[in-house]
């Protein structure tokens, strides 16, 4: 065991597992993690907690990692290379390392232009592969980038994310080999809707033979409602939105409902695919959702190991 | 201007190994006046290429041309056939000018013989420093007509920080305290009063942060 | 974006176009301090019939031009033309007679300076040329005027017989008026006559006792007498009157024939005496007392014979026609000198009683009238004149010049073509140069010629002056500051980067506000500093080119066929080395290629890199030293571009001891320990070229 965390054990063990996301607040109360950690604790392994996701400022993730922890509840912890640079994630890490935290998911994160403060300066000291990297060396060889010692354990499960739908498709899996070498433990994907597309995509990850080297867990979003459908499908970039979705979802006399099927139909279709060891649900701004489509989905009990 | 330093040979030497017949090219604008891409540049640098070729017995002829500036759509066609007699070309010019040939010739292989420094000035023959960062949104109107974006280690825009000590930064007594500069400049044209007021904090978008920088003057295209 | 300076219109360096005859004294200045004296020898004799001569005689004009003068001494121009005309090289020298002569007859009538070089040149044209000498002897002046201790007999009769060797026909002891006319020569079949028949006829002094009395003597007969080795004997006390070249030779000889005294009289003061200084200063060594501001007033005898010279003092008025203020006698200030012998030298004037009739004459000084300087033509078609004959007195080189414009315009008008009339060039004076310059400008103590003891001077008319030693030579031919050799700005390439503004040691280029760059042509020294530090290769000079250097080093490197390593040698042509350093150089280690640049400065990394290129297995570079350099700043920053140059080698897996910088020793090229442990050194490393 790297880190001896409960998602680790799930995906070593060859168990299929699930995770979701529980975004912190934009403000200082503690209630909204501890609301969404209640409510998830049940039907994931594990619960991301972003970086200022979007670029949109929220209260760290170390911290609401935390207040996960307190409840019980196993968190991922994301981190971004926008808003630190080498000397900042590093820190971070050991603080992470102390607190118990044993997951970490490193990210890019998204531009700050996209978010609430457009003019901020992006720091992308270094980049996520590196970051990876780094994280595996403060791991394994108990040093810092720089090749100074570490005193004492960093025990982390090393997660990236993967986007199967951005371009250029061939490459893709490329640069996820290059994760995979960096010392990716686990891939938590983009979020999926066009099936197909990604099983394309996992047919070149397993000729790669990367489906042995890592755990990949499929990402989705269940869709609220017909505008989300249309908003994602036009103006999120890395997102593949099939127009059959959308007509879907605009043709439903229940939106709600029809999101909940599609998501449910495609983890049904997910977990048939080789190399697939778990889901990574993101219901943003609708976490409620996640324990029916878990249990919808046939995911229910998760296992204790 | 621009400044350029040229690469170290052992760097170039490596990426010019093997690639056959070798234009050396210059920039005779910026790189040239920073001594790194002009004619006498490219001299003295394909002969160093050859005699090393000779050296390692590696083949390919070297050639040498110039252009006023690579960073000219027009300027890089008119060397179009030479470039096609050769297998890679060595552009001694800025980024800009490496990419722009990279551009007009996508079946080359184009390799960067400089490394593109900064915006500066000369201050005395063979020694340039720095002096904007192109970040912009010039402030040089509040600052006393001095770049504490260019020329603060830590780009403060309320400076100077604790450690400016003798008007040097703390990074090295090498360099100036930029802030310290900028006081002694306003002290000296009565408007130290200026420093009163709290700097707000800077867009970056127009710096780079927002992503690649492009500029459209509508007035002028054609 | 950049001009040059308007003056490159003006092509001349000061010291040509102060010549006469436009000799290009940089060129062979230039020659000589590259040791190449045969080319400096035929640089000079091209033009110049009588390079010998004018090498010792020469009042040299071209040096009072000479921009160096303006910093502390001009170059001893005269001086380098005699070196470059007294070595063994100039044996060499072959001039080039047309294919085919023309047919066309010249009869030149005297065979002074103006006479000879007439000649010369219309041999070149392919003329068929006979020269007409009234006296048994040839050379004119040269030879009868000039005494030996100046200009040795032999050296005027070798170069008479060089132009004699183009087929010039001489006939001497026939004399114009006497022996022959112009209409004779006309009916011989010449088609035209150059009137060279000089000035041969003294002007009288004027005062009473002049007449009749025994030893009053003309200095123009003194010396042809003198000259022509009759020995004419000489008072105790002799008193020469006149301030002359002509007034000086005279006491100087009267001294050596063994006078005890010599007077100098001459009437208005040193400023003004128009003898040449140095001349005044070694007839004062040998003994010549003269008298300033003094004229003669009567010769006094006794028994028919000179007894004294009554003189009167004289103060300086207004400036007369000449320009010279005037003598004006002080009354009572009246002397008398005990002399024995009184020699007149106040002037000649052309003895035209033999030519009057056919040609027109001035009226009061009898000169032969001429229609402008530049044709030569008389008052009767066919017939031309120049020199001492047309102008009164003057110099050699001004005859020369006559005896070269007249052949111009005799070719022309034999082949029956008109002979335009230009106008005489504007003479223009050296510019004045900047006292900043002036203050850059490193200095270097003329070369001053050796000369025989004054015991052995006046023994006889052994030569005074000693001709200069390769070393005094080359010294001196260094010392040139390469008037409009230097820096050219391409306007089509500048990228006004100011780096020629920036590294010039004497701030000669200035830069406009647009940055247009302007290099003055006449005031760069032609360092060459700029011309390689320009990074867009923008400059260029006439000095050591850039394209000069690369092309030697490729020549010297192609043409070694020597085994062992082949070690480019990059010597300063500032050190102090003879022309036989550099041959035994080539002898002892032949695996050595010599290339010689004006200064080590004018190197720039690449050259060196180009002879590894090229295949040396090593380069050296031999710096002279800095106190014979004129740059020695410069010089010191090609030690940080061989610095680099070592780098760059290294970087290519090139040991940088292939690479060296040696001293230039006291004397010669290099300490040859220093040569022999580099060529053992890379003969046991192997060599750097690849087969």
């Amino acid at each position: 065991m790297k880190s001896g965390s409960n998602l680790e054990r799930i995906l070593e063990s060859g168990q299929f597992a699930v995770t979701a996301e529980a975004g912190p607040p934009k403000g200082t109360s503690p209630k909204v993690i501890q609301r969404k950690g209640e409510l998830l604790k049940l039907c994931c392994d594990a619960l991301n907690v972003t970086d200022n996701q979007t670029a949109i400022v929220r209260m760290s993730s170390i911290s609401g990692c935390i207040l996960l922890k307190e409840q019980g509840v196993e968190p991922v912890l994301q981190m971004v290379v926008r808003d630190r640079n080498r000397l900042g994630l590093q820190s971070d890490l050991l603080g992470a390392a102390a607190l118990g935290i044993r997951n970490v998911l490193c990210l890019s994160g998204d531009h700050q232009r996209f978010g609430n403060h457009p003019t901020a300066k992006g720091v992308y000291d270094i980049d996520s592969i590196q970051f990876i990297q780094m994280v595996k060396t403060m791991r394994d060889e108990h040093q810092f980038i720089n090749g100074e010692e570490i005193s004492g354990d960093a025990p982390f499960f090393i997660g990236a994310a993967a986007n199967p739908f951005a371009d250029p498709f061939e490459f893709r899996v490329t640069r996820l080999a290059k994760k995979v070498n960096a010392g990716a433990d686990f891939i938590q994907t983009q979020g999926i809707f066009d099936v197909p597309k990604f099983v394309r995509w996992m047919e070149m990850v397993r000729d790669r033979g990367l489906h042995q080297k890592t755990h990949i867990v499929a990402g989705l979003i269940p869709m609220k409602s017909v505008g989300m459908a249309r908003y994602m499908r036009n103006n999120v970039p890395g997102l593949s939105v099939p127009k059959e979705l959308v007509d879907r979802m605009a043709d439903s006399k229940d939106p709600k409902e029809e999101g909940v099927k599609i998501c449910v139909e495609a983890i049904g279709q997910l977990t048939e695919v080789e190399g697939v060891h778990g889901v990574h649900i993101m219901a943003v701004a609708w976490e409620d959702i996640v324990p029916r489509i878990v249990e919808e989905a046939g995911l229910m009990p998760r296992p204790v190991i | 201007m621009i400044t350029l330093e040229e690469k170290k040979l052992e760097e170039i030497e490596k990426m010019t190994k093997s690639c056959g017949r070798l234009l050396v090219l210059g920039c005779e604008t910026c790189a040239a006046m920073s001594f790194a891409g002009g004619q006498r540049q490219v001299a003295e640098l394909a002969s160093a290429i050859r005699v090393g070729r000779k050296q390692s017995e590696d083949q390919g002829e070297v050639v040498e041309d110039s252009i006023a500036r690579q960073c000219e759509p027009e300027f890089v066609d008119l060397i179009g056939d030479k470039v096609a007699e050769c297998d890679a070309v060595l552009s001694l010019a800025c980024g800009a000018g490496v990419q722009l040939l990279a551009e007009r010739f996508p079946d080359k292989v184009v390799l960067p013989g400089c490394n593109t420094s900064f915006l500066g000035v000369t201050e005395e023959l063979g020694v340039w420093s720095e002096r904007c960062a192109g970040c912009g949104n010039c402030i040089l109107d509040k600052t006393a007509g001095l770049c504490p974006i260019a020329r603060c280690s830590k780009q403060l825009l309320n400076g100077p920080c604790g450690g400016s000590m003798n008007g040097k930064c703390e990074i090295s007594k090498e360099v100036d305290c930029v802030w310290q500069m900028i006081i002694d400049r306003l002290t000296r044209l009565n408007r130290l009063e200026m420093l009163e007021e709290i700097f707000p904090v800077k867009d970056w978008t127009p710096a780079g942060h927002g992503g690649p920088r492009k500029m459209v003057r509508e007035d002028l295209k054609t | 974006m950049t001009k040059n300076d308007d003056s490159m219109e003006i092509s001349y360096p000061p010291c040509q176009a102060a010549c006469p005859i436009l000799t290009d004294a940089r060129e062979y200045i230039q020659r000589i301090a590259e040791r190449r004296y045969e080319e400096a020898f035929n640089s000079v004799r091209k033009l110049n019939p009588l390079p010998g001569v004018c090498g010792r005689i020469c009042t040299h004009p071209c040096e009072a031009a000479c921009k160096r003068g303006q910093v502390e001494e001009p170059i001893a121009i005269a001086a380098l033309k005699r070196f470059a005309s007294d070595g063994p090289w100039t044996g060499q020298y072959k001039a080039v007679l047309p294919d085919k002569p023309t047919g066309h007859k010249v009869a030149v009538v005297g065979s002074g300076p103006a006479g000879l070089s007439a000649a010369q040149d219309l041999a070149l044209f392919g003329h068929q040329v006979t020269i007409f000498e009234g006296l048994p002897v040839l050379g004119g002046m040269l030879r009868v005027g000039m005494p030996g201790y100046r200009l040795p007999k032999d050296v005027v009769d070798e170069e008479i017989r060089s132009i004699a060797d183009l087929g010039v026909e001489i006939k001497t002891g026939v004399r114009i008026g006497e022996d022959f006319t112009i209409s004779d020569l006309f009916d011989q079949g010449y088609q035209a006559v150059f009137l060279a028949i000089g000035a041969h006829k003294d002007r009288k002094l004027g005062v009473p006792g002049e007449e009749g009395l025994e030893g009053v003597v003309s200095a123009v007969s003194f010396l042809r007498e003198v000259n022509q080795g009759e020995n004419p004997e000489v008072g105790k006390s002799v008193a020469v009157i006149g301030g002359g070249n002509t007034a000086v030779d005279s006491c100087r000889s009267a001294c050596r024939l063994g006078a005890r005294e010599v007077h100098m009289i001459y009437r208005r003061g040193s400023e003004e005496m128009p003898a040449a200084e140095e001349e005044i200063r070694e007839a004062i060594q040998e003994g010549v007392q003269i008298s300033y501001l003094t004229s003669p007033v009567e010769i006094l005898g006794k028994d028919g014979k000179v007894s004294a010279l009554k003189c009167i003092k004289n103060e300086l008025g207004k400036p007369d026609v000449s320009g010279r203020r005037s003598p004006k006698p002080i009354p009572g200030s009246e002397f008398t000198l005990d002399v024995d012998m009184v020699i007149a030298a106040i002037g000649q004037a052309p003895d035209s009683s033999l030519i009057a009739d056919d040609v027109g004459v001035t009226e009061r000084r009898k000169r032969i009238i001429v229609d402008g300087p530049y044709t030569l033509v008389t008052t009767q078609p066919g017939v031309f004149a120049g020199g001492d004959a047309v102008t009164g007195p003057a110099t050699a080189v001004e005859a020369i010049s006559a005896g070269k414009r007249a052949a111009i315009s005799i070719d022309l008008y034999v082949r029956g073509k008109p002979v335009p009339t230009t106008e005489a060039p504007k003479a223009h004076e050296t510019a004045s140069l900047p006292q900043r310059l002036i203050d850059r400008t490193k200095t270097f103590a003329r070369s001053r010629k050796a000369s025989i003891s004054v015991d052995q001077r006046l023994k006889g008319f052994d030569e005074v002056d000693l001709v200069f030693s390769e070393e005094a030579a080359t010294k001196e031919a260094l010392r040139c500051l390469h008037c409009y050799l230097g820096a050219k700005v391409d306007t089509e390439k500048c990228v006004s980067c100011l780096t020629c503004v920036r590294v010039c040691p004497l701030g000669i280029p200035t830069t406009s506000k647009m940055g247009e760059i302007t290099i003055d042509a006449y005031l760069c020294q032609a360092c060459g500093v700029c011309v390689l530090e320009c990074p867009v290769r923008a400059i260029d000079i006439n000095l050591g080119s850039r394209g000069e250097i690369a092309q030697h080093i490729e020549e010297a490197i192609s043409s070694s066929k020597q085994p062992g390593p082949a070690i480019v040698g990059f010597f300063d042509l500032h050190g102090n080395f003879a022309s036989k350093d550099v041959e035994s150089l080539a002898q002892d280690y032949p695996n050595i290629l010599p290339l010689m640049v004006f200064g080590l400065r004018r190197l720039d990394t690449s050259d060196i890199l180009k002879a590894f290129e090229y295949g040396a297995d090593g380069v050296f570079l031999a710096a002279c030293q800095p106190d014979r350099d004129p740059f020695p700043k410069e010089t010191e920053r090609v030690k940080q571009r061989a610095a680099h140059a070592r780098t760059l080698l290294e970087a290519l897996g090139i040991d940088g001891g292939r690479l060296e910088i040696f001293d230039m020793p006291q004397e010669g090229l290099v300490e040859k320990e220093s040569v022999a442990e580099m060529i053992q050194r890379l003969g046991n490393s192997g060599q750097a070229r690849s087969a």
